[in-house]
């Protein structure tokens, strides 16, 4: 958009009063109040983004280089798409641009194996060569993208379940990380981020509700017990912490599942 | 139920194919607010995620939110009718309203609110749609977190 565009739309955006007041507070047990059954699963970087203005976090030791073996599990292929779009939000926090370009690779590879590689061919070569410049905003818009994009695409195909696999993929991918770099440098501020029951409730109940057909294999029932556990472990204390126990327990419960996709 | 994972995951996506063009129409307003707030010193990342749905004239929504301490977030509100006026406020997860900055612009059918997350957890975003237009409207949520 050009500039001279941008500003004319833009003109009249001030702070300002506004036609009509919110509600000072709302009570969120009201049954008529309209909650839109939909949320939006928080991208690692999000995340990381808090924890780096605590002070500077060592990124680069959550890069892992996996090897992918693929099968003829759909679920499995969409959960490793969620993990390895995840792995590249670490590789970009932490600079790598030969594991972001890695990733790219890694990025087409699985989408051809969903059959939405068409739809992401241009997002992945646009990671690969961001990466090759080290242009990590680009990097970093590139990754979403890739990532919604998918999800869209998925959902147009009406593989429902898949677009919830990828988004848990993901999220597991971004919650070990965020654990294993508290757990190294643990501290009570940072651990705060680790406050999910919410979202671990959530997911936890939308698992529960796929159809069977889509939880083939041994590593779907690992999914549950995890999930169950995060969710008494991701919630503060009355301080407002999650004590350094719990993180250890929580990096480990993640890492556990995240070796057991990988695993075939 | 397998509709209800995706759902949970992505609003736009639970919508028909047949009318995902109005959103992204909806959708690509409220980037197109947003894009002013993503340059500078302190720039706003914007997510490529969003929520969207329908509302009535005179109606408000809640949409759960997780949000993390110590960022910034901007959430940007659109209908496609220009005479739609919108409004959007945030809260916290004891139903109390957000102290924040409210964005108005050239037209009343974009609205935006930007705020700093005093704690971790979930917080609900409120989008209400005043009666300036007799029909429902098409809406689209996008935001970004700095």
């Amino acid at each position: 958009m050009k500039r001279s565009l941008l500003s004319a739309f833009v003109l009249a955006a001030a702070t300002a009063a506004y036609a009509q007041e919110a509600p000072a507070r709302i009570d969120l047990n009201d049954p008529n109040l309209m909650v839109v059954d939909s949320s939006v699963i928080p991208i690692p970087l999000e995340i990381f983004s808090s924890l780096d203005k605590l002070g500077t976090q060592d990124w680069s030791r959550q890069v892992e280089s996996r090897e992918i073996r693929l099968d003829a599990n759909r679920s499995r292929t969409a959960m490793l798409f969620g993990l390895v779009v995840s792995d590249g939000f670490i590789a970009v926090q932490a600079q790598d641009k030969e594991a972001v370009r890695r990733i790219g690779r890694e990025v087409l590879r699985l989408a051809t194996s969903l059959g939405v590689a068409n739809s992401v061919e241009q997002h992945a070569n646009a990671i690969v060569n961001a990466a090759g410049q080290g242009d990590w905003s680009i990097c970093r818009k590139e990754l979403d993208k890739t990532r919604q994009t998918v999800l869209n695409k998925m959902a147009e195909l009406r593989d429902d379940e898949l677009v919830g696999l990828v988004s848990l993929g993901g999220w597991l991918g971004g919650t070990q990380a965020l654990a294993a770099v508290l757990k190294q440098n643990y501290s009570v501020e940072g651990s705060d981020l680790l406050n999910q029951p919410e979202l671990v409730k959530q997911l936890k109940s939308d698992f529960s509700t796929l159809p069977d057909r889509a939880k083939r294999g041994k590593v779907f029932g690992q999914i549950s017990q995890t999930l169950d556990h995060l969710e008494s472990l991701m919630r503060t204390d009355a301080s407002g912490a999650i004590s350094k126990g719990k993180v250890i327990e929580i990096s480990l419960s993640t890492a556990n599942l995240v070796d057991a996709i990988y695993e075939i | 139920m397998a509709a209800a994972f995706g759902g949970w995951l992505c609003a736009q996506e639970a919508a028909p194919p047949a009318e995902a063009p109005v959103l992204d129409e909806v959708k690509l307003i409220a980037q197109r607010a947003a894009l002013a707030h993503l340059g500078g010193e302190k720039p706003f990342i914007l997510r490529e995620s969003s929520w969207s749905g329908e509302i009535e004239p005179g109606m408000a929504k809640l949409i759960q939110v997780q949000l993390f301490k110590r960022n910034d977030y901007h959430f940007w509100l659109a209908v496609p009718d220009r005479r739609g006026e919108v409004d959007v406020a945030l809260y916290d997860g004891k139903g109390e309203r957000v102290e924040g900055t409210r964005f108005q612009y050239e037209s009343p059918n974009i609205a935006s609110f930007a705020a700093s997350a005093e704690e971790t957890g979930l917080y609900y975003l409120r989008i209400s749609l005043l009666d300036t237009v007799e029909k429902p409207q098409r809406w689209t949520v996008v935001y970004a977190y700095r």
